[in-house]
């Protein structure tokens, strides 16, 4: 009864043309855009990788052997786990909570300087040099720091030209390029919403701190963090679902040992054609990552609505 | 041009989910005519206008238009245009194309509009300036173009919701005087909102006043201020002294209220109540500051007071005496200023009369909030 | 020092290293480009050169990844803003109950990984097609199976969602009665929302169109999913990337840095220029008086920077014309040739000195590995053995046709954007 009254109520706001057409794009979006796809991909992700002619025949039955996969591997007796892929997948939740941590404490200070001293000439000339690198490729930039850290690359003639070692060092095959890619590929997405929350703090309370004898430490801890939290989180959620689910710094950065979660998915999807399998790890990385998002969400007393701010 | 259509609101009631806004309302506006509903924000003043225009349905009720039922009749079908309260100009459209914009939508050409919102805007005293932006204007001429657009729809109801609030004081008062001319000109029905008592009595022929929701008079202006039909009324419109207590006795449309503090008074039973007051009942009885005077030692002491005076505002045209009577009772008098220094000194003992007929007694009842 | 200049220094620092971080790649990456080694570098620095701009117009994958990026663009763009406005209209409206549901719900697309988006996309208009009973071969089958379709749909899907976030700041600030005058002046709805909303909602609507297609064109994650047997740039990189790197990346990356930072000094000109209009018509700041500069450049850093670098990039492209890297390439390799022979005399030295050892143990040896490597077109697999070194200048750039035109040759040639 009142559904119905608020639909009427919506098209006498909207009128019968518009109406149609605002419910028409947005149902489009949300159902076949987001909602169906991912509810396909999770009833795939629970069936056996069958051959086209078998497909809806006896066979085509539900089956956790996807997930129990990335568990035990391909040993149905369960008495060894899959050391490998659980192993990745570990992995690449830390690698992504490090990098955002890593990348909170970078840009905090810039947000602050940036945030608080308004509108002089040299800021916003730093603002352009900071947009810049945004709207670069994400496949550039991966590429670029491969440049920097590739055997031959400039960090390593430096170093030895520095004599402080005799041998390139592999920074790929230590992962250290892939990290500092990931902390490098979104680092921007840390720094705008917490320079969007930091500038909203008006500078008088700072001083009013500051006038009371705070000291430096305790006006960040009480006034400016606070403050800042919304950005912070909105930040950091953003910077860790992006590095969990990154694909071309992996790709590119990633040692040949060294897989990402996101390329194990790639690797069912594009080189095994086992699609179910594949949707079966989307889903686990999905999950996991929405859950830890959730949590700090939680924990942090933040809500979805200061998310993309 | 269109004129005097009636407006009549029949048991209007209009609810927000479980909040009533407005209850029972029954309004019937003759056509021509310049009417006013006033009332403290949040009233429901607005609300009521809004069902007017056709942006919401009542609950209950019927809205009729120059006898028409409107109900399922959209906005943009009534023959009412609405004045907003922020007047709503649009702010990318210059000012011809604002005033024009009800024959742009109709399908008008651009000399046609144009020639019309030149005419609207030597009527408005802007003449030649139609190619400046809304933001280009002053606030007195904004509220001219927003008068002209929704004049050029051709209407035969003109709504405002407190157009003139935005104003400072000076140009409010001169554009109750213009609106009232523009009113007699072209002969329309207006329909005012107003929480100003000094607009809706200056303009209107006719006022509703309006408390929570609910309708408790509508008459002229004059008998709004001379003859309140309740405590609400008497004390929302101009300054009143209330004094409560108990009706000792009637005779005829007199009564004589035993006041709490200040002894038995004589006053006239304000119309609309007449018969509905019974000796015993709890009363009210309200004296404007300007019906008080100092009073002669003979006076009669059923309608006289006695009052310490506490302070004494000069305010140009007149004095303001506060004084402090039997058990702190606070009582405000206004007296015309005629060239004297000043009325009294602090902490005089003085004794005020006034005329019977200038003070009104009604069955006790919510006062406005100050 | 006092502890004000301690801080200070410590900001200066910080700022550098900060900027080092985020720019210092692009800049290196930026100078591989003209640098005539086949491997991006720039130390040792051989030539200054332009031939890899050169290899880069004449590579027909990168050009239909162009073609293709575009197209999908501008179909995202079209999609995402239309949705993205829908949903922010609604949101306004929304009943409040409902509200933060609904905005989880439009606000998730942002947060869902694009791997994920990818899959889904693309596992769901399978489906469909199935559902359909559509077969390979049928209209529909085709259309849910084709990789420009899917790529638009896979990346609407969240890039609808920045659209919303740039509609819900700008309608946050749209007066709604200015709707309902409209409205009460007879307009219908959708005159109403024509000409009263969209106007209003015109600026928001381009910035979103822009976000929109730059997200699309830099889409890597849900494209290389649902992209199928297309390529769009950013899929052709990938590949190439990983396949192995040269510097013909790195002048795409060049051209790419200078359109940005084109991009962000004229929107931060105009951007000042419009403000110092502001100030002048609200009389906080004088008329600037037109001397030399025209006067929107007077006081005006961007616009300034902005038609310096216009004239860099215009004496770069004048100077490629004529410009050749040839005197000194041939140096180079002359020079290193003579490196490589003293080295492979070396070894042959060695290898004599060892053979001989060898030889006197052990006199039915087998004959010693020829030096001579087989010649290979520049994998950078092998580019470090020694004995392919000579190779190294010129494996690449002869795949692409010279014809003396100078490294932008043809870079205006009509032909080069369209898909062969
Ligand atoms: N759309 C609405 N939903 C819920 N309550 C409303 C709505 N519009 C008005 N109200 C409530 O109705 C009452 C009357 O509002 P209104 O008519 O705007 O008062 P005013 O007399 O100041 O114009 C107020 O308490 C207001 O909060
Ligand atoms: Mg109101």
């Amino acid at each position: 009864m009142k559904k119905k009254m608020i639909f009427s109520d919506f098209f006498k706001n909207n009128g019968v043309v518009m109406g149609t057409l605002l419910i028409g794009l947005v149902s489009f979006w949300l159902i076949f855009l987001i909602i169906l796809p991912q509810l396909s991909m999770l009833d795939y992700s629970f069936r056996f990788n069958l051959p086209p002619a078998e497909v809806g025949g006896p066979k085509d039955v539900y089956t956790l052997s996807n997930y129990e996969h990335l568990i035990y591997g391909s040993d149905s007796t369960h008495q060894t786990y899959n050391t490998v892929d659980l192993k990745v997948f570990v992995r690449t939740i830390i690698a992504a909570m490090l990098v955002t941590i890593f990348n909170i404490f970078l840009c905090y200070p810039l947000a602050y300087f940036l945030g608080q001293s308004k509108g002089s000439g040299f800021v916003r000339l730093l603002v352009v040099l900071l947009i810049i690198p945004y709207w670069i490729n994400e496949i550039l930039r991966a590429f670029a720091l491969r440049i920097i850290f590739g055997d031959s690359g400039l960090l390593n003639e430096a170093l030895m030209f520095l004599h402080l070692t005799s041998e390139p060092i592999d920074f790929i095959r230590q992962d250290i390029a892939l990290y500092a890619g990931l902390g490098y590929a979104y680092i921007l997405l840390m720094l705008f919403p917490m320079y969007n929350v930091i500038e909203s703090l008006d500078r008088n309370q700072i001083e009013a701190a500051r006038d009371m004898g705070a000291s430096w430490v305790h006006i960040h801890r009480r006034i400016v963090i606070p403050h800042a939290k919304p950005g912070i989180v909105s930040g950091a959620t953003m910077v860790f679902m992006l590095s969990a689910g990154a694909l071309a710094a992996p790709q590119i950065l990633g040692g040949p040992s060294s897989l990402w979660f996101t390329q194990l998915v790639y690797q069912w999807f594009n080189d095994s054609l086992n699609w179910q399998q594949g949707a079966a790890y989307a889903i686990v990385l999905l999950a996991s990552t929405i859950i830890i998002v959730l949590t700090v969400m939680k924990i942090f007393k933040v809500n979805m609505g200061d998310i993309g701010k | 041009m269109s004129s005097g259509v009636a407006v009549d609101l029949e048991n209007i009631t209009i609810r927000f989910g479980d909040f009533t806004a407005v209850r029972d309302a029954n309004v019937s506006i003759n056509g021509g005519d310049f009417f006013s509903f006033l009332g403290p924000s949040g009233c429901g003043k607005t609300t009521i206008l809004r069902a007017v225009s056709g942006f919401l349905e009542p609950s209950e009720g019927r809205v009729l238009i120059g006898g028409n039922d409107m109900a399922g009749i959209g906005p943009n079908k009534r023959p009412t245009a609405l004045i907003f309260q922020n007047l709503a100009l649009f702010p990318l459209m210059k000012v011809w194309e604002n005033i024009s914009f009800s024959m742009e939508v109709a399908g008008a050409s651009a000399a046609e509009r144009r020639k019309r919102a030149d005419e609207l805007l030597d009527m408005i005293a802007l003449g030649g300036q139609g190619d400046k932006l809304p933001s280009e204007l002053s606030g007195g001429q904004k509220q001219r173009v927003a008068i002209a657009r929704a004049l050029c729809a051709n209407p035969d109801v003109l709504l405002l919701d407190e157009p003139l609030s935005a104003l400072d004081l000076k140009l409010r008062q001169h554009m109750r005087t213009e609106l009232r001319e523009i009113q007699k000109r072209v002969g329309i029905t207006f329909i005012y909102i107003t929480h100003d008592q000094g607009e809706a009595l200056t303009m209107s022929d006719n006022v509703a006043v309006m408390k929570a929701g609910v309708i408790d008079q509508i008459d002229t202006g004059h008998n709004i201020y001379d003859d309140p039909s309740t405590p609400f009324v008497a004390s929302f419109v101009g300054e009143n002294n209330v004094f409560r207590g108990k009706v000792k006795s009637i005779s005829g449309n007199e009564a004589v209220v035993t006041t709490n503090r200040s002894g038995d008074l004589l006053s006239r039973i304000t119309p609309a109540q007449v018969g509905n007051l019974k000796v015993g009942d709890d009363a009210m009885m309200f004296i404007r500051p300007e019906a008080l005077e100092l009073a002669p030692t003979d006076a009669d002491s059923k309608t006289t007071i006695t009052a310490n005076v506490i302070n004494e505002e000069f305010e140009g045209n007149s004095f303001s005496v506060f004084l402090e009577g039997d058990g702190g009772k606070m009582i405000k008098m206004s007296v015309p200023n005629l060239g004297q220094d000043h009325i009294s000194a602090r902490g005089e003992n003085l004794s005020l009369r006034y005329d019977a007929s200038n003070a009104v007694t009604m069955p006790a009842g919510e006062l406005a909030s100050e | 020092m006092s502890s004000a200049n301690l801080i200070r220094v410590a900001l200066g620092a910080y700022l550098l290293i900060f900027f080092s971080y985020l720019l210092g790649p692009l800049v290196v990456m930026s100078l591989t480009a003209f640098n005539s080694s086949s491997f991006p570098t720039v130390s040792p620095w051989a030539c200054f050169s332009y031939e890899w701009f050169d290899v880069l117009f004449n590579d027909k994958h990168i050009r239909d990844g162009i073609y293709y990026s575009i197209v999908i663009g501008i179909g995202t763009v079209i999609l995402s803003v239309s949705m993205g406005l829908a949903a922010s209209i609604v949101l306004t409206q929304v009943w409040p109950k409902l509200r933060s549901t609904y905005y989880t719900m439009i606000i998730a697309p942002i947060l869902i990984p694009g791997v994920v988006l990818g899959i889904s996309t693309l596992v769901f208009w399978d489906r469909a097609g199935a559902f359909f009973g559509a077969t390979d071969g049928s209209f529909l089958y085709g259309l849910f199976h084709n990789g420009i379709f899917l790529t638009i749909l896979g990346q609407s899907s969240f890039i609808a969602s920045y659209a919303m976030l740039v509609f819900v700041a700008r309608l946050q600030r749209f007066d709604t009665d200015l709707t309902e005058a409209a409205l009460d002046l007879g307009a219908t709805h959708t005159q109403a929302f024509r000409k009263i909303l969209l106007p209003f909602m015109r600026p928001a609507i381009a910035s979103a169109s822009v976000l929109a297609f730059l997200a699309s064109f830099e889409n890597y994650n849900t494209t290389t999913f649902t992209i199928i047997d297309y390529k769009t740039l950013t899929t052709v990189l990938a590949q190439k990337v990983r396949l192995g790197i040269n510097p013909s990346i790195s002048s795409l990356a060049f051209i790419i840095i200078v359109l940005t930072i084109f991009a962000a000094l004229a929107f931060e000109a105009a951007n000042r220029n419009k403000e110092h209009k502001l100030a002048v018509k609200k009389g906080k700041a004088s008329e600037r008086k037109s001397g030399i500069l025209p006067s929107f450049m007077t006081g005006n850093p961007a616009a300034i920077l902005l038609v310096l670098l216009a004239f860099v990039v215009i004496v770069m492209v004048g100077t490629a014309q004529k410009y050749s890297p040839e005197t000194c390439k041939i140096e180079v390799r002359e020079a290193k040739q003579i490196a490589i022979q003293q080295r492979i005399e070396q070894l042959k030295e060695a290898r004599r000195l060892k053979d001989e050892a060898k030889a006197a143990t052990q006199s039915d040896a087998p004959a010693a590995p020829t030096t001579a490597a087989p010649k290979n077109s520049g994998a950078f697999g092998n580019v470090f053995a020694p004995t392919n070194l000579s190779d190294e200048d010129d494996a690449a750039p002869k795949a692409a046709p010279k014809d003396g035109n100078g490294a932008f040759g043809n870079v205006f040639d009509p032909n080069n954007l369209n898909s062969e």
